[in-house]
């Protein structure tokens, strides 16, 4: 069995919303099903063999080749089995996954992983705002998974994050952390302005000090070495990312807030 | 059976089925590591009124530990898993949790059944605790005043068993002491078991039940050299001191192995160093349904 690739033939008019085309979605269907489906596009719709050439028959294991950031909601409510997109995708990169991985080598759209329970999504560029976010008007954002990104992420990283961990190698945009419930967000890069504005509960780390300063809304509790460091590292090493490379460290500048709410959030520098 | 001198009864150790888990104590140094893992142990040798069996399984190297300090594995073992449940809980609680510098892992997976360990002391925190999912695992960050008190949420229980036991009867207390000391040094080798008594030796062997009705156990009068004439001693006249030595482990095959190495170190000793008999206690086969027969582990 190989791979059952999705070749996207042009790039499309209208945004595509692409959530049937799932491991779980596409189990069990023969080619000639998989081809029939009809995939919403703008206000109409259209036939899967209309927009992409169909090769190969393992389902598990799906590659959308010549992709366009007008492909939405790829990977939506994926249970298992693996996505790998050649090119960028469009928003909701991995909506409600709740296991199997997502690997995309460009960009993706806003609300990426948005509302994930489980898994694992790499992107291999940049991501747009909202990632592991919770849709407008919805208390929690990702519940659990992981979510890798090579490039840098937009604004309100882990809106209303409540679970799981978001790891961005490069830069985060502003309110980084904003309406966090739990989990946790590392940065290797830069973050912007706002860190973790109302956050909640929930750790942000950083490997270097926000150039813009701890907003005046966390209160610095000192210097620690926090033992739970080292395991969480090295629970990373088993990832395909520059956060498998990390040298391990425990020792930390530690900031709690955002005490105009709660103020159980933590944001924890590296020192 | 006669092994250099020794004579292996043709009898057996009775032993029970008992729930037990793995704790992994870590500590900025070993130093630290251990004082906790002994609290934690302390006064944990007999269910009979502990209600534990507990004990130091072996150091750990800071490769091994979960947080890549130094640390100590120690077993622990009860009746049922809410006694184990809460000999865990309250021993966490004012034995490591107290401890400087120290952490809690679990050392035993298995996530068919759980009991809670680090799950309920998050409530010390007082609402500063902060949970961390680390690789599909619940952990506790608990504030405490020397930092942070890390422990793991839930720990794996497993089917185990206790009361594995020989006896060494020897002519004197010193050579007895002597002989059971070389068995510990062997069998504290053996992974996965723990002898609980003090030093893994115990000399107050009991039997079931007593002529005092609020005692459910007693002194094992067959085997006390002072009472070979006021009773039905099993003692041979030679036989001045018997030491017992108990043995809890996580499989039957454990304890095999453990008494294995134990037994054959007493023979070692021989008879020119004292040693006259390995024995065992039972209870005729009717209440535990482990029987660990001294010939056949010898063979």
């Amino acid at each position: 069995m190989s791979a059952l690739t999705f070749t996207l033939k042009r790039s499309p008019a209208q945004r595509i919303d692409c959530s049937l085309l799932t491991p779980n979605a596409l189990a069990d269907k023969s080619v000639s099903d998989i081809a029939a489906i009809e995939l919403v596009m703008g206000n109409s719709t259209v036939r899967v063999d209309q927009a992409f050439d169909i090769s190969g028959d393992d389902a598990s294991d799906i590659t959308i080749k010549n992709s366009s950031s007008r492909l939405d909601f790829i990977g939506h409510n994926m249970t298992s089995g693996k996505i790998t997109v050649a090119g960028d995708v469009g928003a909701y990169f991995g909506q409600f996954m709740e296991g199997g991985e997502l690997d995309v080598t460009g960009n993706s759209g806003i609300y990426t992983a948005c509302e994930m329970k489980g898994g694992q999504i790499k992107v291999n560029g940049n991501t747009g705002d909202f990632v592991g976010g919770a849709r407008p008007g919805y208390k929690n954002g990702m519940t659990g998974g992981t979510v890798i990104i090579t490039g840098n992420s937009g604004d309100r990283t882990g809106d209303h994050m409540r679970r799981g961990y978001i790891l961005i190698e490069g830069d985060a945009g502003d309110y980084c952390g904003t309406r966090m419930v739990s989990g946790t967000i590392a940065v290797l890069g830069s973050v912007g302005a706002h860190l973790g504005y109302a956050m909640k509960r929930g750790t942000l780390l950083l490997t270097q000090q926000p150039s813009q300063g701890i907003s005046a809304n966390f209160n610095d509790c000192g210097s620690h070495t926090l033992a739970f460091l080292p395991l969480m590292l090295a629970s990373f090493k088993k990832l395909d990312s520059k956060f498998a490379e990390l040298e391990t460290f425990s020792r930390v500048q530690r900031y709690a807030g955002d005490l105009g709410g709660i103020g159980m959030g933590e944001i924890l520098v590296k020192l | 059976m006669i092994i250099n001198g020794v004579t292996i009864d043709e009898t057996f150790a009775e032993a029970f089925p008992m729930k037990g888990t793995r704790l992994i104590i870590t500590a900025l140094n070993a130093k630290w590591a251990m004082i906790s893992a002994q609290a934690f142990t302390g006064f944990a040798t007999s269910v009979i009124a502990c209600g534990c069996e507990a004990g130091i399984e072996r150091e750990l190297d800071p490769s091994e530990t979960p947080d890549g300090r130094p640390g100590v594995s120690i077993l622990i073992f009860a009746m049922g898993g809410k006694s184990l449940a809460k000999q865990v809980e309250t021993r966490s609680g004012q034995c490591v949790l107290t401890s400087p510098t120290s952490a809690l892992f679990s050392g035993l997976d298995n996530d068919k059944k759980e009991i809670a360990l680090g799950q309920n002391l998050r409530y010390f925190g007082d609402g500063f605790q902060i949970s961390k999912m680390i690789d599909g695992k619940r952990y506790w960050r608990i504030p405490v005043m020397d930092g942070e008190f890390l422990t793991q949420e839930k720990t794996g229980v497993h089917d185990s068993v206790g009361g594995g036991n020989f006896l060494v009867l020897a002519e004197s207390q010193a050579q007895a002491l002597e002989a059971c000391e070389a068995a510990i040094e062997e069998m504290k080798k053996i992974p996965n078991v723990i002898m609980p008594f003090p030093g893994g030796v115990v000399r107050s062997g009991s039997k079931v039940g007593s002529k005092f009705k609020a005692l459910n156990a007693s002194t094992n009068d067959a085997f006390c050299p002072t009472l070979k004439g006021q009773t039905k001693s099993d003692l041979s006249p030679e036989v001045e001191s018997v030491m017992e030595i108990v043995i809890d482990g996580l499989t039957k095959e454990d304890i095999d192995k453990a008494m294995r190495v134990g037994i054959q170190a007493v023979c070692d000793l021989g008879a020119e160093n004292g040693i006259r008999r390995i024995s065992a206690g039972n209870y005729g086969g009717k209440l535990g349904p482990f029987h660990f027969h001294l010939q056949e582990i010898m063979a």
